[in-house]
């Protein structure tokens, strides 16, 4: 396993749109951080696991992708012990709040919901960042 | 005075240029301490940045590093705010690199945490240059500071906006009081607030009924301590006494959290409870209190109407099931159910009805009708409807002279509202029960054979109320033992599909296969949750009443 980069943050999501925001909003928010974009949750456990790979400070993680969710990456990372202590932030648009017990069942340390506005959507983004780097 | 060459003025020309396009304070250092750098016998240029508390929250550098070892030093000479402090023995390491003097600048902004600027340079500096440099680095810093600060008032305001209308469509979207509590306290977390509790008063108690953090883990350990747990709700009790505000701890408290600020759910003059919200920010990142208050106003309203509809909701169901026989008669040699759904959005009482009562001489009458509409108006006439059919035909007035007295009834009053009502008079045969089917209007009944496919019968006539003289179709069909009838309302039948089918296009007959040879309670439940499943919900309000031939009857 490789060296944790604190400027650095994963996100698994698969919508263009929500890429295309999501680089916007950080970008404007914490210049100094560093995205990695997947675009499926089955790359994820490659992508940590392979020999050198650099780990990020955080995943932030859609939770409704084809094939492997969110709530399936959360259970792998927390299975794997050298990923394990990995910041996972659950960001999504889905309101059902067995979803939400569901993924801290799993083990999710955040579970932010997905605003519709730009303005609230960085937002959102730039005090979960402030947050978890603040404790990283 | 000093001179400011071509090289100096393009460097300043650039950085008020720059000043515009930055985005965050954490860009700044990177612009405007490296520029002095260029300047003659500069060694290092150190930016400190000062929170609100007294302590530092960013060290940046450029040139010689700000080593860990070097901090407090530093902190103390720009403390001294004097433009010009030689380097001691303290800063020995600098001194042995030629640092010989420290020149020093604080910039305040209104609003902003403040910085320093110092500027480490040797013996050969020129320092009455380097000191107008450096105050014109510093104003360059300042009005960047000032603009980040005016965007950052601009984009808070945008996003209380933004929450606002978000928050008030996310807890419009539903009526359930439990999702709309923790809705609102999704939308604030971490948005405006790290975390957010509610509490909701039940029979004057104060109960924690959503608690969000953007760290649940924390949260949940801090509630799970009852001292921590007593105190917010202490806090919250005192709120809807009207006595509490919003609380610093010193420290963070055992959560992290620096601030709570309660605020209180009050729609239509009536408290309904609390929100606290937790704060690990600082001051001047939480939002304003009219701006919370105006949030908590939403939510109280959203809970209140939520809470409204689930009385009324209540009221209506309480209603209905008044409107409906308290049971049905138990008769030899014949199964009897009914089952009756109110509509899932159904605000006001509907008019299905039914029920079945026995003439002296041993004839059973099954009965079924729909109102057209809703509302008192039409509760009132289901009342009327379901008693006078079946007043009439316990006295053994004919199904045709019972439906045509109610058709009479609804003339003489002037009502607009039609009925469709269907009799099934039911007589021991020799070879099960003999059934007349009498029919104004009313849907079809569905017969269920033992070991066949289910199939409609005839239904026929005219709904009560429309004409002067009732029109009434009639059939007879025979149900061999095990076979059953089934009446219902045309709530069954209608439910849709998101693309607009109807069940009983294909879903009921698919139903009625599994469920034909199921006892009759289990038939009318089961057959009403199919229908409501296939439309998603219950759409409208659904009566089912079914009617078997039992095996053992022997005519």
């Amino acid at each position: 396993m490789g060296e944790t980069d604190r400027d650095l943050v994963l996100v698994v999501e698969d919508s263009d749109e929500d890429v295309e925001a999501i680089g916007r909003a950080i970008g404007r928010s914490h210049p100094q951080v560093r995205l990695e974009f997947l675009r499926s949750g089955a790359e994820v456990m490659p992508r940590l696991t392979a020999a050198g790979a650099t780990l990020p400070g955080m995943v932030l993680l859609d939770l409704n992708m084809p094939g492997e969710g969110g709530l399936d990456v959360i259970k792998r990372i927390r299975a794997e012990p050298a990923v394990s202590a990995l910041i996972l932030v659950v960001f999504t648009s889905s309101e059902d709040q067995a979803e939400a017990d569901a993924c801290y069942a799993a083990g999710a340390d955040s579970y932010i919901f997905k605003p519709i506005n730009f303005a609230l959507f960085r937002t959102v983004l730039h005090q979960t960042l402030d947050y978890w780097r603040s404790r990283g | 005075m000093v001179g400011v060459e071509l090289g100096w003025a393009a460097t300043l020309h650039r950085l008020w240029s720059s000043v515009t396009v930055i985005t965050a304070r954490d860009q700044l250092a990177d612009l405007v301490l490296p520029p002095l750098l260029t300047e003659p016998g500069v060694l290092a240029v150190w930016g400190l940045r000062h929170d609100p508390a007294g302590g530092i929250s960013a060290y940046r550098w450029a040139g010689l590093p700000l080593r860990q070892e070097d901090r407090a030093e530093a902190e103390k000479i720009a403390a001294r705010e004097l433009p010009v402090a030689p380097i001691g023995p303290e800063l020995e390491s600098l001194r042995a690199q030629g640092a010989r003097q420290v020149l020093s600048a604080r910039l305040d902004v209104p609003g902003a945490e403040a910085g320093s600027m110092l500027v480490v340079a040797g013996a050969d500096a020129d320092l009455p240059r380097l000191q107008a440099c450096l105050a014109q680095i510093v104003d360059v810093t300042r009005e960047a500071i000032r603009r980040l600060l005016a965007g950052r008032t601009e984009d808070e305001q945008q996003m209380r906006d933004a929450l606002l209308a978000e928050a008030s469509l996310q807890m419009d979207a539903v009526l359930d009081t439990t999702q709309t509590m923790h809705r609102a306290a999704r939308m604030a977390v971490p948005a405006i607030a790290e975390g957010c509790l509610v509490y909701v008063l039940e029979d004057d108690k104060l109960l924690l009924r959503s608690a969000v953090h953007v760290d649940m883990r924390r949260l949940d350990t801090a509630l799970a301590n009852p001292a921590y747990a007593a105190c917010l709700s202490d806090l919250a009790s005192r709120a809807v006494a009207g006595n509490a505000e919003r609380v610093h701890s010193g420290d963070t408290d055992s959560a992290g959290t620096r601030t709570i600020h309660p605020q209180l759910l009050r729609a239509r003059g009536r408290v309904l409870g609390v929100l606290l919200f937790l704060f690990d920010r600082g001051d001047d990142r939480i939002p304003p209190p009219d701006f919370l208050r105006d949030l908590a106003y939403r939510a109280a309203l959203a809970i209140d109407n939520g809470e409204l509809y689930e009385q009324r909701r209540r009221d209506v169901v309480t209603m209905q099931q008044h409107l409906l026989p308290s049971r049905l008669p138990v008769v030899p040699g014949i199964a009897i159910a009914a089952s009756y759904a109110v509509g899932d959005r159904v605000t006001e009482v509907g008019g299905d009805f039914y029920d079945v009562v026995t003439r002296t001489d041993g004839v059973v009458a099954a009965l079924v009708g729909d109102v057209c509409g809703r509302g008192p108006e039409a509760a009132a006439l289901t009342g009327m409807a379901r008693h006078t059919l079946g007043t009439l035909l316990t006295e053994g007035v004919s199904p045709a002279r019972a439906l045509g007295r109610l058709n009479t009834g609804l003339r003489r009053d002037g009502s607009w509202r039609f009925v469709t009502a269907g009799v099934a008079m039911l007589r021991p045969a020799a070879k099960g029960l003999a059934v007349q089917w009498n029919s104004a209007g009313h849907p079809a009944p569905i017969v269920l054979r033992r070991g066949r496919s289910a199939q409609a019968a005839r239904g026929g006539g005219i709904p009560l109320g429309v004409l002067p003289q009732a029109t009434i179709g009639r059939s007879r069909l025979l149900l061999a033992p095990g076979d059953a009838l089934l009446m219902f309302t045309d709530g069954l039948t209608e439910a849709r599909d998101a693309d607009g089918v109807m069940f009983d296009h294909a879903a009921l007959w698919q139903a009625l296969d599994r469920l034909r040879d199921a006892p009759v309670e289990t038939l009318v439940h089961e057959l009403s949750q199919a229908s409501a499943i296939f439309g998603g919900a219950v759409a409208d309000d659904i009566a089912v009443l079914a009617v078997r031939a039992e095996e053992h009857h022997d005519g």
